[in-house]
């Protein structure tokens, strides 16, 4: 970059040889340049920026604001916190929050286990067709959600679904995926992992063919076993990467809507409603838009925090 | 670890915060100012969804046949997403929002009770004239709370049983005998004996909110989730009989679960379903979705909750309204007019669509008195319009249904799926909504 652009940049010089003219002989004050060295990344990133101002930071604020009122439509009176003490107060924003973190805590790790010991498979030499392993892996996350979920609630059925016809096949009892609340969670991590796992592992394969060679082939003449060389090369050196899945899965898990939408309802009796439902049932079929916007900001609060925690306890020592 | 961040780490919490923060860009603001204007001439929009829309379209020659100056463009926005646009174009102040809105009863008295200026005064244009033009107990829901309507309806869905004669043949059940859910329920165990079939289907975890069965068994008994002045009888001793009927039928194996996409359907195709309580809508659909099963289905009054109990249920209505902030409010209304209150016009609409209408003087066609080819010759849409002459009370909805709607659903599934008692289900139930809405529980 710095070799491309002058300190001065020629739009200056130029302006400055038109003022020479005009005023021979006096001092100029010295004119700061539009397009400095200091100054390009900024205008480059100004697309983006203004774009989050409108569209991201502007409802942001606004929300908050909203979250601070009751009343309905467009008769807004100011409420102070009484919408965040309602939500302390509210079982079913528990009985939300509950269920969504029983998904995080067991979907999250799952689904990176999975996906790390997929993308180790693909990235073995020793796999045959691998660019058509590694296409068949990542095509799910290609699937839009809703038609994820549509498609899984056929798959789940009880009584006519694929699923249970092969369990049949091994002489077990036709479980009831959808109708029993154990099953039904068990219901919706199945379609998210199946959904993201793919999306996971092209990471971590990406992560993987970045490491070099040489770290492997050092271990090695060190007598280091491949347990050893996985514990001791491969997940340090997969570490920001791991980073990155870890805080996106769990971003991405928190805010999870879809496919309980589609599959479950929220239901049975609940037992699947996620926080995102629970604001969004408030907001587009209560209309009470000052609780949906408290329950936003309780939940923007829990992300950022765990996002923070994640950040600080994988992020790199030094 | 330090504790001076570096400008990466720093990058980082500030990427996971935005992350996080993201979130709350899903608040939708309610301030602004759009005014509409009661201009009668211009290209006004409908919003409506599938047959409906479809059905609308065939009314637009008439009407620019006879409103020069005006031209319409029904649009077909989807259901459930039309509650979704219209919900955000009423909260930001009637922005982005048609001319004119196809509205269901579950969620007009909602609208009227949020967004009292959302939708326009039509009694100015002297829609009041119609008061007693439309099935008895609609009227009131188009009121808002300056006591002007809002709103035309347009279709009515009295409840009707249809039924598999054959299966009841079968069965050596004489539909004559089954005037309430009592015998019926008795006539299961045999119906089912005889051809697998069992009674009915319901969505039992709730995947859906299948409530219609539940409403219409508290219908039956004059009662609903709210009484007439808004208090809540959710607990009441009319929806513990409603939900103690879905209970025994679960009980004795006659209900079947319809949880899941297409379920339902495929459990009607492979005929394991005996009796299906549907709406009017279902004449038609029936005979198209399953032509195979053709005059095998009968259809009769449902069966009352109680025995001796009422058996005339209006399930649900739908209303086309004028949004405040149109700028065309008297070319919308007029479209309205001649849609809804021409018998010539109204029945267009249901002979393309099967929407029922809820206009009184469209029955006297001669098509609801007709023989149904597909129902064994039978007089199928005499029963519904005997439902709407004999007359059904008022269900108020209320602003609070969908959060009503939700609380029973889940009690619903309590019952079906945990086995709960449905008094203690709805008793907290009710506590729940009371807690909710700030409205009172009745005594």
């Amino acid at each position: 970059m710095s070799s491309v652009l002058p300190e001065r940049a020629s739009v200056t010089e130029k302006s400055a040889g038109r003022g020479a003219s005009a005023h021979a002989g006096r001092a100029r004050p010295r004119r700061r340049a539009l397009l400095t060295r200091g100054s390009v990344p900024y205008l480059l990133i100004m697309p983006a920026v203004l774009g989050f101002a409108i569209f991201k930071a502007y409802p942001i604020v606004s929300s908050l604001w909203i979250s601070l009122t009751t009343g309905s439509g467009t008769d807004r009176s100011f409420a102070g916190l009484a919408n965040y003490r309602r939500l302390l107060n509210d079982p079913l924003f528990w009985t939300a929050l509950k269920n969504t973190a029983l998904i995080l805590v067991v979907q999250v790790p799952l689904m990176l286990c999975l996906a790390l010991l997929v993308a180790l498979a693909l990235n073995s030499a020793k796999v045959w067709l691998r660019p058509l392993w590694r296409l068949g892996v990542f095509v799910p996350s290609l699937t839009g959600l809703v038609a994820a979920g549509v498609m899984f609630s056929v798959i789940l059925n009880r009584d006519a679904g694929l699923l249970n016809w092969v369990l049949s096949l091994f002489g077990v009892d036709r479980v009831n995926w959808l109708g029993s609340p154990g099953w039904a969670r068990v219901g919706v991590v199945l379609v998210i992992t199946w959904h993201y796992t793919g999306y996971n592992a092209v990471m971590y394969l990406a992560g993987l063919q970045g490491i070099p060679k040489e770290l492997y082939e050092a271990a090695m003449v060190d007598g280091a076993g491949p347990i050893r060389r996985f514990f001791s090369i491969t997940l340090p050196q997969l570490r920001p990467i791991l980073l990155l899945t870890v805080v996106l899965s769990t971003i991405g898990t928190l805010q999870l809507f879809d496919e309980p939408y589609v599959l479950t309802g929220g239901g049975p009796d609940n037992a699947t409603l996620t926080v995102t439902m629970y604001l969004y049932n408030n907001g587009f079929k209560y209309f009470d838009f000052g609780y949906a916007s408290a329950i936003a900001y309780a939940l923007a609060l829990i992300v950022s925090v765990l996002g923070i925690l994640q950040v600080r306890l994988m992020g790199e020592r030094r | 670890m330090s504790h001076r961040l570096s400008r990466r780490r720093l990058l980082q919490l500030a990427t996971a915060s935005a992350a996080g923060l993201g979130l709350t860009a899903c608040g939708t603001d309610g301030s602004g100012g759009g005014s509409g204007a009661d201009g009668d001439k211009g290209r006004i929009t409908v919003w409506s969804w599938t047959t409906a829309a479809e059905a609308l379209r065939g009314v637009v020659p008439s009407f620019e046949r006879d409103n020069p100056g005006i031209t319409v463009d029904v649009q077909d926005v989807g259901n459930p997403a039309i509650w979704d646009k219209i919900t955000v174009g009423l909260a930001s102040d009637g922005k982005g929002l048609a001319d004119v809105l196809h509205i269901g009863v579950d969620y007009l008295p909602g609208y009227l009770e949020k967004f009292p200026d959302g939708l326009t005064n039509l009694s100015r244009f002297g829609a009041d004239r119609y008061r007693s033009e439309f099935a008895q107990g609609l009227w009131p829901t188009v009121i808002g709370k300056d006591k002007a309507a809002h709103a035309l309806p347009w279709e009515v869905n009295p409840l009707g049983l249809f039924y598999r004669k054959d299966y009841f043949e079968k069965a050596g059940v004489d539909p004559a005998d089954i005037s309430s859910w009592d015998d019926l329920i008795a006539a299961g165990p045999k119906i089912r004996a005889a051809t697998g079939a069992q009674l009915l289907g319901l969505d039992k975890p709730g995947t859906t909110p299948d409530m219609d069965f539940f409403q219409n068994l508290m219908q039956l008994q004059d009662a609903f989730y709210f009484d007439q002045k808004g208090r809540i009888t959710l607990g009441s001793k009319e929806a513990v009989q409603a939900l103690t009927i879905i209970k025994r039928l679960n009980d004795d194996g006659l209900l079947a679960d319809t949880a899941g996409q297409g379920t339902r359907k495929r459990l009607m195709s492979q005929g394991k379903l005996a009796t299906s309580p549907d709406p009017a809508w279902a004449v038609e659909y029936l005979a198209t979705k399953f032509p195979d099963q053709k005059g095998k289905w009968r259809v009769m009054q449902p069966p009352a909750a109680v025995p001796g109990g009422g058996r005339s249920v209006i399930v649900n209505s739908t209303y086309l309204a004028v949004s405040e902030s149109s700028k065309r409010r008297k070319a919308a209304w007029r479209f309205i007019e001649h849609a809804l209150t021409k018998p010539a016009e109204i029945n267009r609409m249901f002979k393309s669509g099967g929407v029922f209408p809820a206009l009184g003087s469209a029955y006297d066609d001669p098509m609801f008195s007709a023989p149904h080819p597909y129902y064994g010759g039978q007089k199928v849409l005499k029963p519904f319009v005997d439902t709407l002459s004999s007359g059904s009370g008022t269900t108020n909805f209320t602003g609070d249904y969908t959060r009503a709607l939700k609380l029973a659903s889940d009690a619903q599934s309590q019952v079906l799926v945990k086995g709960a008692d449905p008094a203690g289900a709805l008793r907290d139930a009710a506590e729940r909504l009371a807690q909710q809405t700030g409205r009172q529980l009745a005594a």
